[in-house]
């Protein structure tokens, strides 16, 4: 992968809109950033309710990204 | 001297939660079985969570394909057993998930909780189910009879 890229992986009904096993965007500093390019990329997102995980752990407010972490999207859990 | 508290695990046959498919009556006879050789255990609590077949707008469900974020699902679950475990000071908490498809009727999520008395399993035991449900990154995707999928939503 590019330097100036990032992976991020999808789960759950999000994946009715991107791709399962991940995809790549163009790197944005905060988690802000990124999802309105999320949002000007898949539409579909924006009426899908999902928290952003940085390195595996949930995220509430903005949060800078670094070079190489780790991003997943996640809708409500449904286990068990 | 007589071991006290047994170190707690994640699982039965291996270091995951996840088992790839139903989980079986064995693996979970065989967990029970295995506690035995700890005898200051005096009672066991297990939670069986079982697919149920839906009818979701004249549609049944006839099956739920699990996806998990793997590596943060795995990291959370040991969290929340070993938090139970210090809270309700129990000897041994087990947690199993499928993974895949599990059809109706067919068991997907198993907890544990071993303890020397019946309150604190007990009470343990509907503890870390509810945090399971509402903190493991887990997808249920409920595969409909007649084709088709809905996602799964938890209830409270």
């Amino acid at each position: 992968m590019e330097k100036n890229r990032i992976k991020i992986l999808a789960f759950g009904q999000l994946t009715d809109h991107v791709a399962s096993s991940g995809f790549e965007m163009d790197f944005v500093q905060d988690t802000d950033t990124l999802k309105e390019r999320l949002y000007e990329n898949y539409p579909g997102l924006k009426n899908l309710h999902f928290s952003i995980a940085v390195d595996k752990k949930i995220v509430n407010s903005n949060t800078h990204l670094a070079a190489g972490c780790e991003i997943a999207l996640l809708p409500p859990f449904s286990g068990g | 001297m007589p071991q006290r508290v047994l170190k707690f695990s994640k699982t039965m046959p291996d270091s995951s939660i996840f088992v790839h498919g139903a989980i079986s009556a064995d693996d979970i006879a065989n967990a029970i079985q295995r506690l035995s050789e700890f005898q200051n255990i005096g009672a066991h609590s297990i939670f069986i969570g079982q697919v149920r077949s839906d009818a979701i707008e004249d549609q049944i469900v006839s099956a739920i394909d699990y996806a998990a974020y793997k590596e943060m699902a795995e990291q959370k679950a040991l969290e929340l057993i070993s938090e139970t475990v210090q809270t309700y000071q129990l000897n041994t908490a087990m947690v199993q998930h499928s993974l895949g498809m599990v059809k109706s009727g067919e068991i997907c999520l198993f907890v544990l909780t071993a303890s020397r008395h019946r309150k604190s399993s007990l009470e343990a035991c509907a503890y870390l189910v509810e945090r399971i449900k509402k903190e493991l990154p887990v997808w249920g995707k409920e595969i409909l009879e007649k084709g088709g999928h809905i996602w799964k939503k938890n209830t409270e």
